[in-house]
């Protein structure tokens, strides 16, 4: 039937309304190549047979994708009077129960995302029906609140392949209105007024090519849609072909009546198979009704379109080589001007442009110029769709205003990575776009933002990033992507890509020099500036970026051989080893223990980590969040594993003989003195290393004994400080001297330090506590958790209340807590964020709960209550909610009226320590934010102006934790050693022993082992140690629990990780 | 076709004819512009970039042999920064295949030592990527040496644009990116070839030469190529 009036076309769309609409239940099917992909078809078998099975009279049909990739299968579900249901992860099992609901007159509401009442089509609304309150509103959930439908407002919810459905919510109405009561030059100005930019990421205003176009002298003219999308990670014009094929039809139309093209033609690529055989199906049916060919609804007006499969080379996207694929040539770019619109197909003026361009054509000509424009930015009206996929929990296609903060798209839709891990970063516009790092998740997402940060808007691809994505890896892979879809013609996109590339793999293998990096991107900028067309001039775009935003990165490759990332293979052992600040090798003592070998592995232990009894009793284990064990079952309990091999070791009946294996490997004197200041971990760690190098070291403390915060701040009963004791012995036994209760400032300045030490390393620790700033804070009965963890360390009676409140989240807060409990008072802990934000060691918090502590979250601390005496008789919180999101992704509490009291004779506040700032003030040293000390985050040195002064430990990087100042102090032992012998020497000091590399084919070992708990009741009245180790069977099968992901494909490989220096130390 | 523009180029006014490319302009007014892929008689490809130049008011450079002059424009073929992005070029091109001039038979007569020369660079600081590529001896008269192209298409225009024969084009993409005949087979198995050599006499190096030709033997004759394009414009 040939549609030539009105009335025609009104007849058709009532036709397809009773197929949306009809009167009885209606189900669709989302069948996008992404719901076929996550068995939609056999949803919909299963849902045809059970229907049949069980005499439900339904409609059923296909319809397209609504994009919300994470939820798939969706299955839309409509009964007259109600709003449509959206089902999602939906199985085939799942069918009969569908069926059956609907057998009995009910709907699975318990089984929907949510619903939809009523949709603006745009072209036209439907209204689906109103009720069934317990279901949100699809505009209410996440993924879609914010989103704007203008592009997508038909996928999803119309059959893709019946074109009486598109013109039943409005199609094809624009243009019979557009043919009848306009002129071209009118719908070209209506596009102009709209300001609408090419979507294919350049962003090219449409109206001025169309009338680019138009002017261009000649008979012939062409229109082309570019359905090339090649990017990585980008997928939306696919779903858009595939969801609602007739709306380019209908856009292309409108252009080439404008323009004055009677031929179209869309160059689709072949791997989109699906989209190919919808849009072939559309243009048959158009032709069909005599929407395409002559004489077009009863006007003069004449257009046909035809479908062109591309050959997959990825720069056929680039518009002079998609027509020179189109006419039968190979794909290759030529040099513009001249440009498509005066001399493109077959010579005739051309006008190209994206997918996506093309759907926005029937809304501007159906809403007007200015109702586009009132969306988005002035520069950049309208909306866009991004595919947002890589580390997010709600993958999917989202439509949003155009100037939307990156932050709303990838924490309010997206949700965050959906794990514990953070956001790191997100590449937009695929291999021609850049990576933009968290912190500037605040810019806006337009043409001009994306491209002052260095990156483009592309096609809209969004591949989001977490802490273990390598970005130089990320670099490599773009970078080798468009070196391999480089078409060879230019030098510097041919020849300039190979040498990035080299480079780029000789940094991700551990064997660039600091000066391949300024060659890479030297030859970036080159390849970007002189490239003849888009391909190269935005191929480095991902190189420049992370140069630019994640050079740290780069140089921790070239510099210390370390991909912290864990993704750049030959640069770790094993994930956990890499993950461990002092690069234990982790592995290795799991799998000496696995052959019986106790005392080899307690040497490895030591001779990684000097105070391994403390570590493997306190440690944050931030190696096991890295366990790939863990993605079986449960990581492996790999600190109780280096606390049961040191335990062993550190029995007095052995004790004598690991003190002598350890002093067995020291290095003969040097006659070099250090100086460190500080006998914490960080300082510790140093002096244990740098001893055992051979240099004289002297450590001077300002407290009366060593152990740092290890012995004044953690409880006895999860440190005892005999088990301190005897690994302080054992650095003392080496010949480390300590110099106890001096000062410095006070008893020696660090000139004086200087004149009488070849170094000194300042590892001063944090040891002020941060002030509430509330009122109230100088009441008696306030004190700092410091106050009290020293005062019960040292033996000295605490002065806490029978109730006691604890402010703060962290470790010590925890131990504050858990250390008043023990001193019988009742606790109370008021953290300001939820349970989840807690930075505390997780285990302790569930601790603390069973021992009777109460947790208040999402408490912000108002003001302190006193009594006329002077004491304290209740804190006082504010209630908060998760207001929006930060940078990082954490929700930041907001502050409510709500005030809540919570009655109490004790507050200890731990709300965090900081740098004593007196003190380092005085010492001419280079200073950051919160008076750390700066230094080269490689070696450790300040910028202090005589040689030779590092710092180590939270001095430098804030409060942090034992094996991270450790670390750092392990780090300057290295650098202090180097600077001072010429060359690196602490991998000399690594016992070199061999044990087994096999991999378990089967995972073994079942669950994880724990180390068992003193029991509530018996633990809460006293100090004594809570956790007890693992014995001796548990800790062997635990051993063989380990993945051995240290075992490289090659001998050669594995031999040389198990040779690598625990901390590789920085060339220079 | 027969108008006059003036536009100023390195700080100076040049009249130019409408119509005439930057390149044609500044060989006129004897300024220099590095090239290697353009020759005179062959339709411009703007692929070795070599004669880039910056104009103002456009935000990126421009290839000189392409971009036609306009009244009033402002174009500078000399600057640091050409310099710089022209010796990299070079070295990207010398280091891509195996160029070893004390062997070539072209030494002495080739258009990339020259440019070398010119340019004044002396060593290459990228590594040598060495390639191992055939040499097609195949045909009677011609060798085509792959080691020594810089897939400059002269070959494949002159084939295409003057012979009409299309024997030469491009194969694979990227860094595999090879110039050969027909579909890929030897030279002498090229049934569209005429045995014309115009595509050894246009070769820059010493990719294409004839047989019996040894070191620094192979000095290639251009001038039939101006002079065919001159008469087939007369005679048209």
């Amino acid at each position: 039937m040939r549609l030539a009036v009105m009335d025609a076309l009104q007849a058709v769309r009532e036709q397809g309304l009773k197929k949306i609409l009809p009167d009885k239940p209606r189900l669709g099917v989302g069948l996008g190549t992404c719901g076929e992909g996550n068995g939609g078809h056999e949803i919909f078998q299963g849902l045809a047979d059970n229907l049949e099975n069980l005499g439900v009279d339904a409609h059923l049909a296909t319809v397209g994708c609504l994009g919300y990739c994470a939820q798939e299968p969706l299955v839309n579900l409509w009964v007259p009077g109600q709003p449509m249901l959206i089902l999602n992860r939906v199985t085939a099992a799942d069918t009969e129960e569908i069926a059956q609901a609907l057998a009995y007159g009910k709907l699975p509401t318990r089984r929907a995302l949510c619903k939809i009442s009523r949709w603006d089509h745009l072209t036209g609304v439907l209204e689906y029906g109103s009720g069934l309150d317990e279901v949100p509103e699809w505009n209410q959930i996440p993924f879609w609140a914010g989103q704007k439908k203008t592009v997508l407002r038909n996928c999803g919810l119309i059959n893709p392949e019946d074109i009486e459905e598109y013109i039943a919510v409005g199609g094809y109405f624009t243009i019979y209105d557009v043919l009848k009561n306009r002129t071209p030059d009118q719908v070209i100005d209506e596009v102009k007024k709209a300001r609408l930019r090419g979507r294919g990421g350049a962003g090219f205003p449409t109206g001025n090519k169309w009338e680019m176009l138009k002017k261009a002298p000649g008979e012939r003219k062409f229109i082309i849609c570019n359905a090339d999308e090649g990017d990585p990670g980008a997928y939306m014009n696919r779903n858009e072909i595939e969801s609602d094929p007739h709306a380019l039809i209908e856009g292309m139309m409108i252009c080439g009546y404008a323009v004055g093209a009677t031929q179209g033609v869309v160059y689709v690529r072949a791997e989109y198979p699906l989209a190919v055989m919808r849009l072939k199906r559309a243009i048959e049916q158009a032709r069909g009704m005599g929407l395409l060919g002559s004489e077009i609804l009863g006007t003069s007006f004449k257009f046909d379109l035809n479908l062109v499969e591309g050959a997959g080379a990825f720069v056929c996207g680039e518009e002079t080589s998609l027509i020179a694929s189109l006419e039968d040539r190979s794909g290759r770019p030529r040099p513009r001007p001249p440009f498509p619109a005066q001399k493109g197909l077959e010579g005739a003026p051309t006008n190209i442009n994206n997918v996506e361009t093309w759907y926005n054509i029937v809304p501007i000509l159906a809403k007007g110029g200015e109702w586009f424009s009132g969306t988005g930015v002035s520069t950049s009206p309208g909306t866009k769709v991004f595919s947002l996929v890589g580390k997010v929990k709600n993958t999917g296609l989202v439509e949003m205003p155009l100037g939307s903060a990156l932050k709303q798209i990838i924490y309010d839709i997206g949700g965050g990575t959906g794990t514990s891990k953070k956001v790191k970063a997100v590449q937009t516009g695929g291999p021609s776009g850049g990576c933009i790092p968290a912190e500037l998740f605040n810019s806006s997402v337009d043409y001009e933002s994306l491209a002052a940060l260095g990156a483009i808007m592309g096609s809209g691809g969004m591949v989001v990033m977490d802490e273990d994505n390598c970005m130089v890896d990320v670099a490599r892979y773009f970078i080798e992507f468009s070196h391999s879809e480089s078409c060879g013609q230019c030098v510097p996109c041919r020849v300039g890509l190979d040498h990035a590339l080299r480079i780029l793999k000789l940094v991700t293998s551990g064997e660039a020099r600091e000066e391949d990096l300024a060659t890479l991107e030297s030859l970036a900028q080159m390849i970007k500036e002189t490239s003849l067309c888009g391909l190269g001039q935005t191929a480095p775009n991902p190189v420049l970026t992370t140069l630019k935003y994640f050079r740290r990165e780069y140089l921790e490759h070239v510099q210390e051989r370390r991909c912290l990332p864990t993704a750049c293979e030959a640069l770790f052992v094993s994930p956990c080893e890499n993950t461990c600040p002092v690069h234990m090798n982790i592995p290795g003592y799991l799998q000496l223990v696995n052959e019986g070998r106790l005392e080899e592995a307690a040497l490895a232990v030591l001779m990684d980590n000097p105070l391994p009894a403390s570590t493997g009793r306190v440690c944050q284990h931030p190696c096991e969040s890295r366990c790939r064990r863990g993605d079986v079952d449960e990581p492996v309990a790999i600190r109780d594993m280096h606390r049961f091999v040191v335990d062993q070791a550190f029995r007095p009946e052995n004790y004598s003989q690991i003190v002598e294996q350890v002093a067995g490997r020291q290095a003969k004197d040097t006659g070099r003195k250090v100086a460190i200041a500080g006998a914490g971990p960080a300082g510790l760690a140093a002096a244990f290393y740098l001893r055992l190098l051979g240099h004289q070291v002297t450590v001077y403390e300002a407290r009366g004994q060593a152990g740092g915060m290890l012995r004044y701040a953690l409880p006895e009963y999860r440190l005892p400080e005999s088990v301190l004791d005897r690994e302080i012995g054992l650095i003392q036994k080496l010949g480390v001297e300590f110099v106890f209760n001096w000062r410095l400032g006070r008893d020696k300045t660090l000139a004086q330090l200087q004149q009488n030490f070849d170094a000194v390393l300042l590892a001063l620790g944090t040891w002020k506590e941060v002030a509430l700033g509330i009122p109230g804070a100088d009441l008696r009965g306030v004190m700092t958790s410091l106050e009290l963890l020293e005062a019960v360390a040292t033996h000295e009676t605490a002065p806490v209340g029978k109730r006691v409140v604890v402010i703060g989240g962290g470790n010590s807060a925890i131990d504050s807590a858990r250390t008043a409990v023990r001193l019988g008072s009742q606790v109370t802990v008021a953290y300001r964020r939820g349970r989840s934000d807690m930075p505390a060691i997780a285990e302790e918090t569930e601790a603390a709960e069973a021992e009777g502590v109460e947790f208040h979250f999402l408490a912000v601390p108002k003001s302190i209550l006193g009594s006329r005496d002077g004491g304290v008789t209740a804190l006082e919180v504010s209630k908060a909610r998760l207001g929006p999101f930060d940078l990082f992704g954490r929700r930041t509490p907001q502050v409510t009226e709500e005030v809540e009291t919570i009655l109490c004779d004790t507050i200890v506040v731990a709300a965090g320590e900081k740098v004593d700032g007196d003190l380092v003030r005085q010492l001419e040293l280079e200073l950051g934010p919160g008076d750390k000390v700066a230094v080269n985050p490689l070696t450790m040195e300040t910028g202090h102006p005589g040689a030779g002064v590092y710092a180590a430990g939270d001095v430098v990087h804030g409060p942090a934790n034992v094996v991270m100042a450790m670390g750092s102090g392990k780090r300057a032992a290295a650098a202090i050693d180097r600077d001072l012998m010429g060359s690196p020497r602490l991998s000399r000091l690594r016992p070199e022993i061999n044990y087994q590399e096999r991999v378990p084919l089967v995972p073994m070992g079942g669950g994880r082992h724990h180390g068992g708990q003193v029991a509530v009741p018996e633990r809460r009245n006293h100090f004594v140690e809570v956790t007890v180790g693992l014995s001796p069977e548990d800790a062997r099968v635990e051993a063989t629990r380990c993945l051995r992901c240290d075992v490289k494909a090659s001998p050669a490989k594995s031999e040389a990780a198990k040779l690598a220096p625990v901390v590789q130390e920085a060339v220079r | 076709m027969n108008g006059k523009v003036v536009l100023m180029m390195d700080r100076r006014y040049i009249d130019a004819h409408t119509g005439e490319t930057i390149l044609e302009a500044a060989r006129r007014h004897g300024i220099y512009i590095p090239t290697l892929c353009d020759l005179k008689g062959l339709k411009p490809v703007g692929a070795c970039r070599l004669c880039l130049v910056e104009v103002k008011g456009v935000n990126r450079l421009v290839p000189s042999c392409l971009t036609k002059v306009s009244e009033g424009m402002e174009v500078v073929t000399d600057s640091e920064r050409l310099r710089k992005h022209r010796l990299t070029i070079l070295s990207l091109i010398f280091s891509e295949r195996n160029h070893v001039c004390s062997v070539c038979v072209s030494n002495g007569h080739c258009d990339l030592q020259e440019l070398a020369q010119k340019l004044g660079l002396t060593h290459v600081t990228l590594p040598y990527r060495y390639p191992r590529l055939p040499v097609d001896s195949s045909h009677d008269l011609f060798r085509h040496d792959h080691n020594r192209c810089v897939l400059c298409a002269r070959c494949i225009r002159v084939c295409d644009q003057i012979e009409g024969a299309h024997t030469w084009d491009y194969a694979g993409r990227g860094i595999n990116s090879r110039v050969v005949a027909d579909y890929e087979v030897p030279w002498a198995q090229a049934t569209s070839c005429t045995g014309c050599g115009k595509c050894v006499q246009v070769c820059p190096t010493g990719a294409m030469s004839q047989k019996g030709t040894s070191v620094a033997e192979m000095a290639k004759r251009r001038q039939f190529l101006p002079y065919l394009t001159q008469m087939r414009e007369r005679w048209r």
